[in-house]
């Protein structure tokens, strides 16, 4: 399977560092922001799976913005907030504003890759019933299109049974006719 | 997992079919596992037979709604196959509105459509959005969208209105969404204007239906699959019976009524088919 692109945006240049180096060796594809601004252009511009964000950044673009312009971008894209331990009243608002997860500081990396190896499960289960949905609904077309055509088809025998029977009946007239009238109902009808 | 016994199906297969009108194949035994066997251990029930007759005798009927929850299908979308809701718009409506517009233009029309099996909701709320969207003068209707189904969980689901990002993702055009849902956390809810146009209530579809009225349109898909011939049969009688004479029936894109219902006459319009009563 493809490993999961991740974007790790914050301000401090250790910690960057430091979750560069775990996550790449953990295999994962890491790509780098020093701030919003950088995190904002970079998500415009590449496939992005996961977002590592920290929530206090200096400028106008922190964490909860990051949040909102990924969702925006495409909602299947996974934020987690980084935060110090004062601040978890707005990773709960970031959780409630679309976020998958919030790590205090400082980051345990178990934790962190536990986190991401369920991120990866559950994208590949996500993917796997987009795959069986997809299927499902060629399959269902292709179907639908010959039940409506035996479903027509079948109203119209009814209709001209119902007719050369209707025709049989009528002692109006002598059998011959009746006899005559039916063959060239069925002639005309292109059976 | 705990394990049914041949027997057991064979109760257990009539017990569901007695409740919700259900044929479930009784050689697919892992699918009575799946869906009972957390209810039965939530009963501290040792055995399925256990589990049905508590369920039986059970004067609250809380069990033989939890069962009847995890037996029905729930597999819905927003506008799952663009074809009903093309010819909904493009032919049905505009139909109908013709058809029912009252001379004076003091009285108001009216319409009434109804989703027999509901599940959570997405179908009903198609049709509220496509209505909304044609009518800008919605002020001069009654229009009254009623959504029915078997389990109190989806009809539960249905009446909030609140949706996952997988249940929004899947069918629903992005311009629908910005405008029709409020987004809270990773779910989504149905803005007061479209959740008032709807009404979800239960309704057993083996029982008569009671109340519910005659319809201008029904839409009865993809649940008649789940019931034996005669249940069809029955099912398809009693809608013939809740229709308008001049009215229109919707089913699901693979199914038929050839052989269950001669008061339905197919039509064709572009690459769906409806039905109408046959006068």
């Amino acid at each position: 399977m493809r490993e999961m692109t991740i974007l790790v945006v914050d301000d401090d240049p250790v910690i960057r560092k430091m979750l560069e180096k775990r996550l790449e060796k953990e295999g994962y594809q890491v790509l780098i922001a020093e701030d919003g601004y950088q995190a904002r252009k970079l998500l415009t511009q590449q496939h992005i799976d996961v977002v590592l964000t920290d929530l206090m950044m200096p400028g106008s673009i922190g964490g909860l913005e990051v949040l909102g312009i990924a969702k925006n971008i495409n909602s299947n894209i996974e934020v987690i907030i980084i935060t110090a331990h004062s601040s978890i009243d707005t990773a709960v608002e970031a959780m409630k504003k679309g976020a998958v997860d919030y790590l205090e500081k400082p980051i345990n990396f178990d934790e962190l890759f536990l986190r991401l190896a369920k991120i990866t499960n559950l994208q590949a289960i996500i993917r796997n019933a987009q795959d069986l949905s997809q299927a499902m609904s060629t399959t269902e077309s292709a179907a639908a299109l010959t039940i409506q055509d035996l479903e027509i088809r079948n109203a119209e025998l009814q209709g001209l049974c119902n007719n050369i029977a209707a025709i049989l009946h009528n002692d109006q007239i002598s059998a011959d006719d009746r006899i005559d009238k039916v063959l060239t109902m069925l002639a005309d009808s292109a059976l | 997992m705990l394990k049914i016994s041949p027997d057991e199906l064979k109760l257990v297969s009539q017990y569901i079919h007695d409740i919700s009108g259900i044929y479930l194949d009784q050689s697919k035994s892992y699918l009575f596992e799946t869906r009972l066997g957390s209810i039965a251990s939530e009963h501290n029930c040792a055995t399925y037979k256990e589990l049905y007759q508590k369920a039986k005798s059970e004067p609250g009927k809380i069990i033989e709604r939890q069962i009847i929850d995890a037996i029905s299908t729930n597999e819905t979308l927003f506008f799952r196959d663009k074809g009903p809701f093309e010819l909904l718009q493009h032919k049905l409506l505009p139909e109908l509105i013709d058809a029912r517009t009252p001379l004076s233009p003091a009285l108001k029309t009216n319409i009434k459509i109804w989703s027999a099996a509901s599940s959570t909701g997405q179908e009903l709320y198609s049709i509220a959005m496509i209505i909304k969207e044609m009518l800008p003068d919605i002020g001069k209707y009654t229009i009254k969208l009623v959504g029915t189904d078997i389990s109190d969980r989806a009809v539960a689901q249905a009446s909030r209105g609140k949706y996952n990002k997988f249940e929004m993702e899947r069918g629903l055009p992005g311009d629908k969404l910005q405008r029709y849902f409020t987004m809270f956390g990773d779910s989504w809810t149905i803005k007061d204007e479209i959740r008032a146009m709807v009404q979800f209530k239960k309704l057993n579809l083996m029982l008569p239906f009671a109340g519910l009225g005659k319809f201008d349109i029904i839409f009865c898909r993809n649940v008649a699959i789940y019931f034996t011939l005669p249940d069809r049969q029955k099912l398809f009688n009693k809608i013939a019976d809740s229709l308008a004479d001049d009215g229109y029936l919707i089913i699901g894109s693979t199914e038929s009524l050839t052989g269950i219902c001669p008061r339905f006459i197919p039509k064709r319009h572009l690459r769906s088919i409806f039905y109408q009563k046959n006068p």
